[in-house]
């Protein structure tokens, strides 16, 4: 419960660190994303509960921060963002015995591919409110980059969170085994 | 599946359901609390990061220092660099002074906020600022500087509140042109390429003369923001099918923005 109660705190966070990290101009003003790293790291190491948990906490932080209201309009729904983390970590949650093999490159880049389907999907769903379906490589890299960024960060993330839970002592669970 | 999980999951399901029903005015609500929740962290977090922005943009002229010359002796360095805060320091009473000029020359009643963070997200173009409903800002109420408009605010908390910049494909702003009749919608564009976002000026007439250069301003229809704001000014013009566009370049350099002036009523 304590590396659980981390990772909560980590993702709060991390949350606000992404609020006060400016776009990158040299990848088309994309967004660094933390929050899914973690997020995704969490669904690999604690039991499906919390990971329910865990990505209950994230979505709805990331609603609240990012969905906007205009006009008396809510442009994505609350709740939308705790639907996908919750079905995303759900996914990487079904890939621990890879993660118990001491495979974390497979991990690593699905957290990209994850972060990158979390923007997508806010881009859809704001694109079904605004209508004009549009695809330049603007927005490409608006998708695109938070992955790559996200893949770029994931080992550090993943090996710190890793040394966070062996200094809480926190057992990763008979049905996984110890992450060597 | 063990029945733990199943528990688990159908109360994630019953919660995420319960959020999925929530209204505008509930979103708006859960929004605005969460923001008062977090007010102290944004706050504290804006701070850090000056400190580190200060700190970092210090080492680099001292790089810059060593690089010209080699033979500086350390305590010249010091010297620079005790000046180069003292600049800074010239600069921030300069730029709160020429702020506070146009807070008491300005028609309308002005509360003055300080940006604390910026675009939480890829799609929406927003700034979050350190005045909420404690500072009698509310939504959907104009902020600006002294050069032109910069946006409207969104989400009102107790003491921040979010504001949606004019470079938001969300934010449509009727607009009138200098030395002309024609009238327009202007917002922006939904993934700005470059650093300076640009902004569309539609439904304008197929025969606006537009010329590079001329000033567009808020005409005060719509009952958000009153007449006579500087936009920005026209970049270029193209007749499309049915009207009008005209691209404008912001009066307000929207990503290099520390000070703001939230618009809560006339004089």
């Amino acid at each position: 419960m304590i590396f659980f109660g981390c990772l909560l705190v980590l993702v709060l966070v991390a949350q606000i660190a992404e609020l006060l990290i400016p776009a990158l101009p040299w990848l088309y003003n994309a967004h660094v994303y933390i929050v899914p790293v973690i997020v995704f790291y969490g669904a690999m190491a604690l039991p499906f509960p919390l990971m329910l948990a865990l990505a209950f906490f994230a979505g709805v932080l990331l609603d609240a921060l990012t969905v906007q209201v205009i006009g008396g309009r809510v442009e994505i729904s609350a709740g939308s963002s705790i639907l996908l983390y919750g079905v995303l970590a759900g996914i990487m949650h079904g890939l621990r015995p890879l993660f118990a093999r001491g495979r974390w490159e497979v991990h690593c880049i699905l957290s990209g591919v994850f972060t990158s389907l979390i923007v997508l999907a806010q881009y859809l769903m704001i694109t079904f409110r605004r209508g004009s379906l549009v695809f330049t490589p603007e927005i490409w890299w608006q998708i695109g980059g938070p992955g790559l960024m996200a893949m770029a960060i994931g080992p550090i993330f993943f090996w710190g969170l890793q040394w966070l839970g062996q200094i809480t002592a926190y057992s990763y669970g008979p049905e996984r085994g110890h992450v060597e | 599946m063990s029945r733990t999980n199943i528990v688990a999951l159908l109360i994630f399901g019953a919660i995420l359901g319960y959020f999925l029903s929530f209204g505008p005015e509930t979103t708006q609500k859960f929004k605005a609390g969460v923001y008062r929740l977090l007010a102290p962290f944004l706050t504290g977090g804006s701070g850090i990061k000056k400190q580190i922005t200060s700190v970092r943009s210090g080492l680099k002229s001292l790089d810059e220092l060593e690089r010209e010359n080699a033979t500086l002796q350390v305590e010249n360095r010091e010297l620079r660099a005790t000046n180069q805060g003292l600049r800074d320091v010239e600069h921030e009473v300069n730029r709160l002074r020429h702020a506070l000029n146009y807070r008491e020359r300005s028609v309308f009643k002005l509360v003055a906020a300080e940006v604390i963070a910026r675009d939480s997200s890829s799609w929406w173009r927003t700034l979050t600022i350190n005045r909420g409903k404690r500072d009698a800002v509310d939504t959907d109420m104009p902020v600006v500087t002294d050069v032109g408009l910069v946006g409207k605010t969104t989400t009102v908390s107790e003491t921040i509140s979010v504001v949606l910049l004019i470079s938001d494909e969300n934010c449509r702003i009727a607009a009138s042109l200098e030395g002309s009749r024609e009238q327009g919608i202007v917002s922006g564009e939904r993934v700005a390429g470059g650093l300076t976002p640009l902004l569309d000026l539609n439904f304008l007439s197929k025969q606006a003369d537009l010329k590079p250069g001329q000033k567009v301003y808020t005409s005060g229809v719509g009952g958000v923001f009153p007449s006579g704001l500087l936009i920005g000014v026209v970049k270029s013009f193209r007749v499309r099918e049915l009207d009008g566009q005209a691209q404008l370049t912001p009066a307000v350099d929207l990503s290099h923005l520390e000070d703001v002036f939230v618009v809560t009523g006339r004089r």
